[in-house]
């Protein structure tokens, strides 16, 4: 029994927005040095339930306690203040600055106005090395790699006494090797005494990291249990409500076709010399560490940053992907990795974002309705592929994460392309709609359309692709076979080849 | 956001309908209604007809410039563009009636190029349109200065004026009915059919929301941004030849109205940062802004003190419609 | 383009800090050739240079208080209304009188700075688009000059007029006084919290403001500076015209020129990064190309013309390399 009172405790808190109560009698705590997992589907309550505690929102009843006294944070700022950090998913560094600068932003060191860099520097140095990072006080933000940025971003709260850390999806734009690095770091901050509230989709890093995990459904605890008892299969199922075995599309049960796209000495500036094929009815993986060039990779096939020297041909078609529009008119589609700023017109509905590719070949002074971009079409599609909104008239901007994204697969379904590049299919969304993208992607491959899936989500590549490309400083450094294991695509990432047997270009 | 929402029935459907556009028709009503207390003529179907006149200039700026501000831009260049339409069109007829269809003729063809200049610099040299269309302003200005020596010559035939001037009389009901009217129900219905009801119109939208996402989509959004701005420079060389039938040639007649286009479309609803609007609120707050001005000159205000309330509208109109933006989400 | 790329400097961007040298070597350049090639040798001697650096003061001071402005990732459009207020103002409380000097200056500097508090409070308060808020601002500012003046008011005392007639011996009030003023501008933003806390407002609103920084008064902050500086600038015009005019301002087109050279300068339109001495060089340029022009004979209309080419020309050579669509 617990005589201490704990570092953060969060009680019976209920917050309400019009139409749908977002957090419902919800408790949470968590102790001093404690590494508490939070998880749940998007609409779960987690990130409402966060804002109450970085001050964000107030809660309509119920009271938060820090160390056993009840704060009430009307601002943000105040929440930082007592000691609540929150490391968002969006870093947000001021490029231009320097690293000091940027720790001790809104909180400068000075003497009657003028600021003390010198003292800055110092402190910046010593947060920095307290967590393990040699990174120069006085470099530019912009220059430093992501993590780098997200360990600023840390030594950030701390440069105000963060005693609470709360971080949300700290991996999703990681790593392997920097999310290991990571997750080494959350567990000496636990150990020195620093709760740490770690919101994540993925399984294996709390398995790994947590305490205690904490599970929201439709904005209630489903349960709160020590790591022991939460084994993953347990999780999932208390997150979606079903099993874990449907997670991942069975096996094609086709040989794949003809190439349906060839590279052949694909360069430019950040790919070197890239051969590839990807054959009709095959879903191929591209993973690879951050910088190994596969989000690179995307972009060049789609013409966004186009190959400068090589040959690509899709079906048997010589192409020149000079730009976005010439790949879609050679048949290719691509789904951006960062849907918020590359693929959503927000303040459209449903269905004019679907119909938004169509639109723009279309004869411009034609009705926008009109064959084959009528409604009727449009909301057979969107339904196939399970898109859930009140209305398809509906702004796009109301729907989940995993409905916007299959409302831009319908997009790039509409003109029937024969490859398709999916960058970061499940980023943003939530377990129970992971899963319906799979399903997705593998009946598009069943049905004939080459697919080339770039994700750094490792358990995704290995459990949807077909054949895993594995890419590595701008180049393609191995390939390997479905049943290969993420110990085999790590070593060639990492050019660690302790594996014979797997394949090495 | 992913919080479902609950059903959005058709009864509170036009409850929201209801409330977005008809905020510039409703002051708009206001405003006219107040003008007809102090100057019963207005209420009359001449008076009417008169007040339509004087407002299409603007009504007819306000529909193009609408097509720049969907899209995420601005035009701060049509107001020199109508300047260099009046005294471009009185140097180009020289007084001789016979030459008025080839000098509009070629006036369109001078702002179709001012147009795609503009278009042409926000697309391939990723300038800000501001900027862009400023710089436009000075050279355009300029331009009128150089072609007219610095003192225009006051005179346009008659034919040129007629767009402006022009009335049928003894008309049944309405009793005239001017020429005016007519160009500008032919370019509003353009403008609406342009907007709202092709391809051309929804990739605006596209464009002005997410011009990146747009591109990825496959849309041609230079083309877009080429077209828009001509748009915008064609609407203002037909305001250009109407208000040459109004007034006297000068240099001054274009100045300022870059900003009232702006500040009538903001009243209409219209987005600043690209993606939403409607013609219907364009020529509604043109119209609703000619009729404040209308009411300020019934009430006296001096002429110079019509800048200032027309800095306070738009002001007023901008916080109004960010007001209402917070409050909704 | 991912976070990660998003938050990287490229190549590109790191020309931007280079900027003001380059512009420097350039102007220099420029102005030497085409004196050689006019003939116009006296341009380059003592007096010629003086000239052209005095050609620097009114625009240069505006453009000063404009960077402030821009680096906030705010905009002015209302600098030059007035700059004409402050002038017709100036001269006006004057009436020639030697007595009335601090007065009018009092009060000009006190309008600036109440014009820079709305400009300021309607951008962070009511979240009125910087571009409309300060261009509705200027017509407001000139409609009632214009409602009040129509042509030259008052005079100013030949006291005063010594701020643009007088020297240290070669060195003019003036341009010392644009040296002095951009020097202190410089120091405000690199060494005070103040100006750490402006380059956070441009680089970043949001996380500005989560890090409890009181962006409005920032915003605020930026735009008195700005005002007060186009209230010195209207001072000194009216100094140098020996009476102030309500069409100063917009004659000289200070509104849309001093973006323009903080841009040029190789500060970011949207803010955060940038500074002074990089304005000063882009002003130093348009000094320059005037002064060519005038070598070479360019009338007074062409020049119009071309002076908004070259503003879009200037801002474009940053802008060109831009891979996003840009609105």
């Amino acid at each position: 029994m617990e005589t201490a009172a704990l570092a953060l405790e969060m009680l019976n808190i209920t917050k309400t927005f019009p139409g749908v109560r977002a957090v419902d009698d919800v408790s949470f705590g968590c102790a001093r040095g404690e590494v508490h997992a939070l998880c749940g589907e998007n609409g779960a309550g987690k990130s409402t339930l966060i804002k109450i505690l970085g001050g964000v929102y107030r809660p309509d009843s119920g009271s938060i306690r820090l160390d056993g006294h009840e704060v009430a944070f009307s601002h943000p700022v105040v929440a930082r203040r007592a000691g609540v950090s929150i490391i968002h998913q969006e870093l947000s560094l001021l490029p231009y600055r320097t690293v000091a600068e940027n720790v001790f932003l809104g909180i400068e060191p000075a003497r009657y106005g003028l600021v003390d860099r010198r003292r800055m520097r110092e402190g910046a140095s010593r947060l920095l090395r307290r967590l393990g990072s040699s990174i120069a006080p006085d470099s530019p933000a912009g220059d430093l790699s992501i993590a780098q940025q997200q360990i600023v971003e840390i030594a950030k709260a701390f440069a105000i006494d963060a005693r609470i850390l709360v971080m949300d999806e700290p991996t999703a734009a990681l790593d392997r090797v920097d999310a290991t690095r990571l997750l080494d770091l959350v567990k000496r901050l636990s150990s020195e005494g620093v709760s740490i509230i770690y919101i994540s989709h993925r399984m294996p890093e709390i398995q790994v990291v947590a305490d205690r995990v904490t599970v929201l459904k439709d904005g209630r605890t489903v349960m709160t249990a020590p790591l022991a008892e939460a084994p993953t299969g347990r999780l999932v199922r208390a997150m979606v409500g079903r099993e874990l075995s449907d997670f991942y599309p069975p096996r094609p049960t086709r040989a794949p076709g003809s190439a349906a796209l060839r590279i052949r000495g694909g360069s430019n500036r950040r790919l070197r010399a890239i051969d590839l094929d990807v054959r009709a009815g095959e879903i191929v993986g591209v993973a690879g560490l951050e910088g190994s060039g596969k989000s690179a990779l995307g972009r060049a096939v789609s013409g966004d940053e186009p190959f400068e020297s090589g040959t690509m041909e899709i079906g048997d078609r010589a192409v020149k992907a000079r730009s976005a529009r010439s790949a879609i008119e050679a048949g290719l589609g691509r789904l951006s990795d960062d849907r918020k700023r590359e693929g959503l017109i927000m303040q459209q509905s449903v269905r004019d974002n679907a119909m938004l590719t169509q639109r723009a070949f279309a004869n411009p002074l034609s009705s926008p309705t009109a064959e084959p971009m009528s409604t009727v079409v449009a909301d057979r599609r969107l339904k196939q592929l399970d898109v859930r909104a009140a209305s398809f008239d509906e702004e796009i901007r109301l729907l989940s994460g995993g409905n916007q994204q299959r409302v831009i697969i319908a997009r790039w379904l509409a003109r029937d392309p024969e490859v398709l590049v999916f960058c970061e299919p499940t980023r943003g969304v939530d377990v129970a709609a992971k899963a319906s993208i799979y399903k997705i992607m593998r009946d598009l491959a069943d049905r004939g359309r080459a697919i080339l899936m770039i994700s750094s989500d490792l358990p995704e590549i290995i459990g949807v692709s077909d054949r895993i490309v594995v890419m590595r400083e701008g180049g393609v450094a191995g390939e390997l076979q479905s049943g290969a294991t993420e110990e085999d695509v790590m070593a060639i990432a990492v050019e660690h080849d302790q594996r014979p047997s797997a394949l090495v270009h | 956001m992913t919080i479902a929402l609950k059903e959005i029935g058709p009864r509170s459907r036009a409850v929201a309908a209801v409330r977005r556009i008809n905020v510039a028709v409703v002051v708009f009503l206001a405003f006219y209604l107040a003008i007809g207390l102090l100057q019963p003529a207005y209420l009359e179907p001449a008076g009417v007809m008169n007040f339509l006149r004087r407002a299409a200039p603007l009504a007819i700026l306000a529909s193009g410039q609408l097509f720049v501000l969907v899209s995420g831009g601005f035009d701060l260049s049509v107001g020199s563009l109508v300047t260099l339409t009046v005294i471009g069109g009185s140097m180009l007829t020289a007084n001789d009636p016979s030459k008025t269809w080839w000098a509009i003729g070629a006036l369109y063809g001078i702002g179709l190029v001012v147009g795609l200049i503009n278009g042409a610099v926000v697309a391939y040299l990723r300038t800000p349109s501001i900027i862009a269309t400023l710089g436009t302003l000075l050279s355009v200005n300029g331009a009128a200065m150089m072609w007219s020596g610095g003192s225009p010559r006051g005179y346009l035939p008659d034919n040129f004026r007629m767009f402006g001037r022009f009335v049928f009389h003894d008309v049944p009901v309405i009793k005239i009915f001017p020429v005016a009217i007519v160009v500008l129900a032919a370019v509003a219905g353009l403008a609406w059919w342009g907007l709202h009801a092709t391809v051309f119109g929804r990739r605006v939208f596209a464009v002005g929301d997410n011009a990146r996402a747009a591109q990825l989509a496959g849309v041609r959004v230079e083309f877009v941004r080429l077209c828009v701005f001509a748009i915008s420079a064609l609407s203002a060389v037909t305001a250009g030849v109407m208000l040459g039938g109004f007034g006297g040639v000068s240099v001054d007649v274009g100045r300022g109205l870059e900003l009232q286009a702006i500040a009538a479309c903001v009243v209409g609803g219209v987005q600043l940062m690209g993606g939403r609007g409607a013609l219907v609120g364009a020529v509604a707050g043109a119209l609703t802004l000619t009729a404040l001005f209308t009411l300020l000159t019934l009430l006296g205000w001096p002429q110079p003190l019509k800048e200032t309330a027309q800095g306070l509208i738009l002001i007023a109109a901008v916080a109004f419609g960010a007001w209402r933006r917070r409050r909704g989400g | 383009m991912s976070d990660a790329e998003a938050l990287r400097l490229t190549q590109v961007e790191r020309r931007g800090s280079t900027a003001p040298l380059m512009l420097l070597v350039g102007s220099v350049a420029l102005y030497v050739g085409v004196a050689l090639w006019t003939g116009e040798i006296k341009m380059l001697e003592t007096d010629g240079l003086i000239g052209l650096l005095q050609r620097m003061v009114a625009l240069g001071v505006v453009a000063l208080g404009q960077t402030f402005a821009i680096l906030a990732g705010s905009i002015d459009l209302s600098v030059a209304n007035l700059i004409s207020v402050a002038a017709v103002l100036a001269s006006f409380i004057m009436q020639g009188r030697a007595e009335m000097m601090l007065p009018a200056v009092a009060a000009v500097l006190a309008v600036s700075a109440l014009v820079g508090v709305v400009n300021g409070a309607l951008i962070s308060r009511l979240q009125v688009n910087p571009l409309i808020a300060t261009l509705g601002v200027g017509l407001i500012l000139q409609g009632l000059l214009s409602a009040s003046f129509t042509d030259f008011a008052g005079s100013v005392p030949r006291e005063f007029q010594a701020v643009a007639y007088g020297a240290f011996g070669v060195v003019p009030y003036s341009v010392a006084g644009l040296f002095v003023l951009a020097a202190l501008c410089a120091l405000t933003l690199a060494t005070t919290r103040f100006g750490a806390h402006l380059y956070a407002l441009g680089g970043n609103a949001e996380g500005a403001r989560l890090a409890g920084i009181r962006t409005d008064l920032v915003t605020i902050g930026a735009h008195v500076v700005c005002s007060l500086m186009a209230g010195v600038s209207g001072l000194y015009l009216a100094s140098r015209l020996r009476s102030g005019a309500p069409w100063v301002g917009r004659d000289g087109v200070y509104d849309l020129e001093s973006i323009a050279v903080v841009v040029i300068g190789g500060t970011l339109l949207a803010g955060g990064r940038g500074g002074i001495w990089g304005t000063l060089a882009g002003v130093l340029l348009f000094a320059t190309l005037d002064a060519a022009f005038n070598m070479m004979g360019v009338s007074a209309y062409p020049k119009l013309v071309l002076r908004g080419a070259i503003v879009i020309a200037a801002v474009a050579v940053y802008t060109m390399r831009t891979r996003d669509p840009v609105a």
